[in-house]
């Protein structure tokens, strides 16, 4: 620590241009939820696409959701919801100065994310077997409706965003406990989990939406 | 200057937010093959699944507890979402069809 005035003391890691700890740690909160509004407009560019083209083909979005496996997209919310709990977890087993448990509980976040994604790969794996791509390349024969591929192409743009999301969750996920085992977080500073965990629930959340909208049209 | 302030979800709570996500998706599955006819069908969807997200945002993300302020930050990005979506179908659904079958 640098030449410091002791006129007014404070924890390590709180920085000068906070009035204490508590403003610091409600600032890294309230920045983080204006971040998660600017993601939930970014989505919600594409979830307005997608009710764009439902409304004017809702027969389409029907036929289409059809080949849609049900069972691994449920599996995948399951997965998905899980990971949620386990992140909150941490972060409680943060403040309750547990650090063998938040490292426990984010190693299971991390395998559920991968679980996550590999269950996403052979799922779009199995529809490029099918010829069902994305944009142009669409050459899947067994949809009688010229724009089939509108559903698809949401499809792969919206899970794929999504996805893209996941992975970067994963890397925080793993910055996060490399720190925790690293013994820098307890129950005075773990902000840095608590604003992660909040960045992996909206991740969920999103997917919350994306299974009905993709997986159960009727 | 401690965390004494910061309020402490316990497991139980968490553990039952977590059961009830669990159920209430395979609730959605279940709604799903009893092809309730439109709108029915999507209105019983996004009513589960805005259920899902308010225990995900109240519990998990802890803005049960949080500062009104937070809760309104997300309130105003799904009023903003609301207006991108109702302006964008304010034309769409009202357009006449020029070019045949697009």
């Amino acid at each position: 620590m640098a030449n410091h005035s002791t006129a007014t003391s404070h924890a390590d890691f709180v920085q000068h241009h906070f009035v204490d700890a508590e403003q610091q740690f409600d600032s890294a909160k309230m920045g983080m939820w204006i971040f998660l509004v600017t993601e939930i407009l970014f989505f919600g560019g594409l979830f307005a696409t997608y009710t764009v083209f439902r409304v004017m083909h809702p027969d389409l979005f029907a036929e289409a959701s059809k080949e849609l496996d049900v069972l691994w997209g449920t599996v995948n919310t399951l997965v998905l919801i899980g990971s949620s709990l386990t992140v909150a977890m941490a972060i409680k087993s943060a403040q309750l100065n547990q650090t063998r448990n938040v490292a426990i509980n984010l190693c299971i976040t991390i395998v559920l994310a991968f679980i996550f994604l590999m269950i996403k790969y052979f799922n779009w794996m199995h529809h490029f077997s099918l010829g069902i791509y994305p944009g142009t390349a669409y050459s899947f024969t067994g949809i009688d409706n010229p724009h089939a591929s509108i559903f698809f192409s949401l499809y792969y743009l919206m899970t794929g965003l999504h996805g893209i999301h996941v992975i970067v969750g994963i890397g925080i996920m793993t910055w996060l406990l490399v720190k925790t085992l690293k013994g820098e977080f307890n129950s005075e500073y773990y902000t840095p989990l608590e604003i992660g965990g909040l960045y992996w629930h909206l991740v969920d959340i999103i997917w919350i939406f994306l299974y009905p909208l993709f997986y159960l049209i009727h | 200057m401690s965390s004494s302030t910061h309020h402490i979800t316990s497991d139980k709570i968490l553990l039952a937010v977590a059961g009830s996500l669990f159920l209430l998706t395979l609730l959605t599955a279940g709604v799903h093959f009893l092809e309730l006819p439109q709108p029915w069908s999507i209105i019983a969807a996004m009513t589960i699944a805005v259920m899902k997200g308010s225990l995900v945002a109240m519990f998990f993300m802890g803005l049960y507890w949080d500062k009104r302020f937070n809760s309104m930050l997300l309130i105003a990005s799904l009023a903003f979402f609301g207006l991108l979506v109702g302006y964008s179908l304010l034309d769409t659904l009202f357009r006449r069809i020029v070019i045949p079958g697009f």
